[in-house]
This record gives C-alpha cells, structure tokens and sequence, in this order.
C-alpha cells in the first residue's frame, strides 16, 4: 500500500479499491524556527493527522520527522516522552484541561509531569496566565470558565512548559468569532516576544491568513501550495486554490509591500507608506484617486512604489495573477 | 374435522414414540452409558478429589479474611453504644457532609438500639465494611488490568455474568465443602465473589470512558502510563468507581442475609430465626433493620458519590 501511496494512486482510488485510507502523502514541509507555519485544509484534508506525526500521537507509515536535526521516528519511547516534555507542547480543539484540577495546576501540567518543584511551577503557571489576562482565575476550575478562557489556559499550559515548538490543534475553532479574534491578537502578540516556533492547524482562511508567516494548504491528504500567503494570494497555484481565496476581502488582507514596485529608490515627493500596511489603508489615503502613487517605506526606509491601478488590480483575483488581461 | 383432530393427536402421539436421547434414555437402551444421576454424582467426586488440594492452597490464603472478620465483628460489638454511634455519626458526615443524611443516619442507629438491635445491626456493618474494603482492594486493579486489555474484558466478561447470576445459594454450596462452617471466612468469600462485580465493571467501564481528548492531551505533555493512570484515568474516573462501590455495598448487605445460613451473624440470623421458627414478628422486624441498614448505606455512599460529581462537573 505504501507503494503504491509512493506510485500516486488517488487517495479517492485507493479508498475504493483497496478500502485503505490515505491520510498524507508526499509532505514536504519546512517549519522555520520562530515562525507561524499555518496549515490549512479542509475536513479530512489530513491537517490533523498532520499535526499529530509531529509528536508522534499518530506514526506515519513512512518517511521522517525531522526535529532540530534528530529523526523522531528513530527515537525509542523514553526518549519520545523526553521529546514530547520538553520540546513541544500542545493547544487542543476542545481545550482538554484536567476538569478536577485547578486552573493554576492544569497551567503548570508540563511542568510537574517533568517532575519539577511545586513551587516554582506555580510561579511560573501564575506569571503565564497573568501574561494571557487570567490573573485570578488560579484557583477555579475549568467548568467555571468560559470556553474563551478555558482554551486561555490551554495557551498558558503550553507556555507554561516552555518549550520551542508550539503545536496548536484547530485551537481557536470551537471559540466564537469576536473572542476568536482576540485570540489571535493575543497569539502574534506574544508571538512578537517569544518568537516560539508555532505549527498552527485551522481550516479558516481569514485565521490562516492573519496568522501564517508560512502558509500551506492541504487537500486530499497533499499539500497543493505553500509559501508567504500574500504570494499564495497573488499567485494562485491552481483552480482550487484560486476557487479558495476568491472570498478573501484582499484589500484587508494584502500588504502594500506585496503589491509595489520595488523601483524608484530616491525620493519623488509621493506621501510616505509603511510597506505592513494593508490595501484598505492605501485606498483610504488616496481618496479614491486611481492615477495616485505612494511612497513604500520599511523601517524607515524606502523601499518601493505603490501604484494605485496596481492596487486596484490586486483586488480582482484573475487580474492579480494575469495582469495582462487588463 | 375429526381427520384434523386426530392427525393432531397422532403428532403428540409420534413424539412421545420418539423420546428425546438424553442419558437417562440412552441408559436404558445401553447399560454403558451413564444416567444424569451417575453425572452430578461424578461432579460431586471430582470436588471430593480436588478439596483436599484446593483447600491446601486456599486456607491459609484466605485466613486474613477470617481474622479480619472476627477481629471486626468483636471490635464493633465491644465499643460501647455512645461510641458506636458517636464514630458511624462522624464517618457519615465525613463521606457525604450533608447534614441532613447525617442526623437520618443517627436517628436510625438510635431507633435500631432502642428496639435492641443494635448488637445485630454492628455486626452485619461488620461484615460488609470488611468485605466492601477487600472488594474495593481487588476490584479496582482488576478494573483497571481489564480496561489495558480488551483481550481481558472479553474473557472476564462472561465469568463476571455468571458470578452475578449464580443464584446466591448456589455459591454456598462449594465452599461449604471447602471450609469448616464455623469459620468466618466461608461466608466472607461468598459475599466478596457476589458484591466484587459491580466494582471490578464500573472501574473497567469508567476508564475506559474517559474523554479521550483529555488522554491525548496527557501524552502530548509526555505523560507516562503510570502519570496517566493516576493523574488523568482515575481522577476522571472517579464518579464511576464511586458507583460500582456503592453498588458493592447494597450487593454485600443481600448477600449477608443469605449468608446467616452458614453462621454469618448479624441481623439475617433473626430473619433466618423468623422463617425456621415461623415467628413472622421477629423476621419482619430483622427485615426492617435490613432496609434501615441500606437506606443507611446508601445514602451516605450516595452522597459521597454526589460531593465527587460535583468537582467532576462537565464543563458547561
């Protein structure tokens, strides 16, 4: 079977010839040391299988998984426990907390299945979910808590542990839309001092998109496209992807910088643009103006040009990709 | 009609020409085969063979149990009745601390020392302490092994049914061959093989019903098996045991009545007295004790039961 998973049999004729399942084949993923790798897919696309060969909750039938040089796949299970302590740690769906221990204990788990003081844990636990904005909520229990808060703690769990890679697991996905966005804020927020290395799983677009410093998308078990999504966005690898992100408000989502021309380095008198500014801002301070240029700076620095028409013309998907068709 | 009636009548009739092969019949017709009787008289052999061995191996294994029972019956019944009921009073409120399962638990030991049951009543709570604690002791890691293995939990299954289905008395009739009648532990085995049931199941049932999402979570923070087991299964495992224990104890308390057919004392000897003897008065009386005793029981396991759910709570 794994041949012939190797051959390229679809995962559809496979499931009818040979009533096996093809969960992943042929991934190829890079996952960059202090970065958000989003992966996204659809229900049965294969991301949480995905997930789960990272630490080995599920083996994949063949190939390696590669972790700061070391093959997991080659570790035996004491070494595996070692790994899944002090390495990786967690973010679940359906926020999995121990329902008959307190907040401040479920925080500090990582940490005491390391067998590490009490006391210290708790002071770390404590420090974390002040951090996330549970400061005082130690000593309840999770039924207590809103799902919002409980998946807080699940987030403070996992920091908690302190390890480099953090697996989140469809994390914000049973959490409503307002409080699910605040969970993102606080995600590239603390992203920013951390800089953990993050493996985030969703299926939603717009969570991919505002997150993902690298992102891939799966389907049918294979990975279609990956890359920095504003590239994804602009380049559609193929119809499906590009069927995907039609519903995309692109002028929330593209950057200036991704839209410029890189040319015209000296100074032309356009007003100045920070190149992290998204479109929405751009159209906004041109007025509507369609023959308008701004400036792009980054870092203080000029780094390029933006063109209206070439805004205008990133916001209809088959333009993006085929600017000749204007 | 009448042509019916007799292909009717001649159909019974064929069949009683043609009588089922069973040994008695086929004894009958070849004197080499034996009757059901020599069968059951070949069993009861096989047990006269295989006691003295069998008794060689379990007497002095299950003499704690007998010591553990005497030294229970006597120390219940030589505390003097304040203390008793001082003690029982205190052990209420500590498992269910509700008050009001509290005051129905003295009112009801006062009402069983007014009418001079008292002795009787300590001795039966004697009994079934010392056999709900070595059921628990047992039951609970074999729950445990059974739910590691579905191997385990399809062999044990079927034992278990039969345990909980072998009409009680039944049980008696082995072990009276095995152990002298007047030893405690006789009666103890029956009633631990009859009340261990419900707690070996719903301990088995429990961890294999935890949420599995919460497992997950365990391994992905690189929990052993044993952190596992008692961090995560048996905590969240826990209202289930609580359950089978509780069932446990109602098990014990019907079995010890049967059981004073061969010496258990306690109440169930009244009763046994009430039904030799005919005195309706005495064994109704005793009976009532009896329910007296499981409200009792119940009550109190049940509201520890409920003081566990409470933590164990859902989320919401």
């Amino acid at each position: 079977m794994v041949a012939r998973a190797k051959a390229g049999m679809h995962k559809k004729d496979m499931l009818k010839d040979h009533g096996h399942v093809l969960g992943l084949r042929d991934i190829n993923v890079e996952i960059k040391k202090g970065e958000i790798t989003v992966i996204m897919g659809l229900s049965g696309s294969g991301k949480s299988t995905l997930i789960r060969h990272l630490n080995r909750l599920i083996d994949p039938t063949a190939g390696e998984v590669i972790v700061n040089g070391t093959d997991i796949m080659k570790l035996d299970r004491a070494q595996l426990l070692q790994l899944r302590r002090t390495q990786m740690s967690m973010v679940f769906q359906k926020f999995a907390l121990l329902p008959h221990e307190t907040v401040l204990k479920n925080t500090g788990m990582a940490c005491s299945v390391r067998g590490e003081d009490r006391v210290k844990t708790d002071e770390t636990a404590r420090k974390w979910l002040a951090r996330i904005g549970l400061a005082g909520a130690e000593q309840m229990y999770p039924h207590q808590l809103s799902g919002g808060m409980q998946q807080r703690v699940g987030l403070a769990r996992a920091l908690t542990s302190n390890s480099e890679l953090m697996l989140m697991d469809e994390a914000y996905s049973a959490l409503d839309p307002l409080i699910r966005s605040s969970m993102q804020d606080l995600l590239l927020e603390l992203q920013k001092d951390l800089q953990k290395t993050v493996v985030f799983i969703t299926h939603d677009l717009d969570e991919a998109l505002k997150l993902a410093d690298h992102l891939v998308i799966l389907k049918d078990g294979e990975i279609v496209q990956q890359g920095e999504p504003q590239n994804i966005l602009l380049n559609p690898a193929d119809p499906y992807i590009e069927d995907f992100v039609s519903d995309i408000n692109r002028a929330r989502v593209l950057r200036v910088r991704s839209v410029m021309e890189t040319t015209g380095t000296d100074d032309d008198g356009y007003e100045v643009l920070e190149g992290d500014e998204n479109l929405e801002q751009a159209i906004l301070r041109s007025g509507g103006a369609a023959d308008k240029a701004f400036a792009v700076h980054s870092e203080g620095k000029r780094v390029g040009t933006l063109r209206m028409t070439d805004v205008l013309k990133a916001l209809v998907p088959s333009a993006a990709r085929n600017p000749t068709a204007f | 009609m009448n042509d019916l009636l007799a292909k009717a009548g001649g159909g019974t009739d064929q069949t009683e020409a043609l009588p089922f092969p069973s040994l008695d019949v086929l004894h009958k017709a070849c004197g080499a085969i034996p009757r059901t009787r020599d069968m059951t008289a070949a069993l009861e052999r096989f047990f006269l063979d295989v006691k003295d061995p069998v008794k060689f191996v379990l007497d002095p294994l299950t003499q704690p149990l007998s010591w553990a029972l005497r030294n229970a019956i006597d120390v219940m019944q030589s505390l003097p009745w304040w203390a008793a009921i001082l003690i029982l009073v205190a052990v209420a409120q500590f498992a269910g601390r509700r008050v009001g399962v509290t005051v129905f638990v003295l009112a009801s030991f006062l009402v069983l020392a007014f009418i001079d049951h008292f002795g009787y009543a300590m001795q039966t709570l004697a009994i079934i302490l010392v056999c709900t604690v070595i059921c628990v002791l047992f039951g609970v890691p074999i729950g445990i092994a059974m739910s590691r293995s579905d191997r385990m939990e399809r062999w044990l299954t079927p034992f278990l049914d039969m345990l909980q289905t072998l009409p009680t008395f039944v049980y008696l009739i082995p072990l009276i061959f095995l152990f002298s009648i007047t030893e405690p532990k006789l009666y103890g085995i029956a009633i631990i093989l009859y009340a261990i049931v419900p707690s070996i199941r719903l301990t088995n049932l429990g961890i294999r019903l935890v949420d599995r999402d919460v497992l997950e979570a365990a391994d992905a923070f690189g929990m052993t098996s044993r952190q596992k087991l008692y961090r995560v299964e048996l905590p969240l495992a826990l209202p289930n045991i609580m359950a089978g224990i509780n069932q446990t104890i109602m098990l014990s308390l019907s079995m010890v009545v049967i059981a004073s057919l061969v010496s258990a004392p306690g109440l169930g000897t009244l009763v046994l007295r009430g039904i030799n003897k005919l005195e309706l008065g005495v064994g109704l009386v005793a009976g009532l004790g009896i329910v007296l005793l499981a409200v009792i029981l119940d009550r109190v396991s049940r509201a520890a039961l409920q003081r566990v759910n409470k933590m164990h709570q859902p989320r919401a």
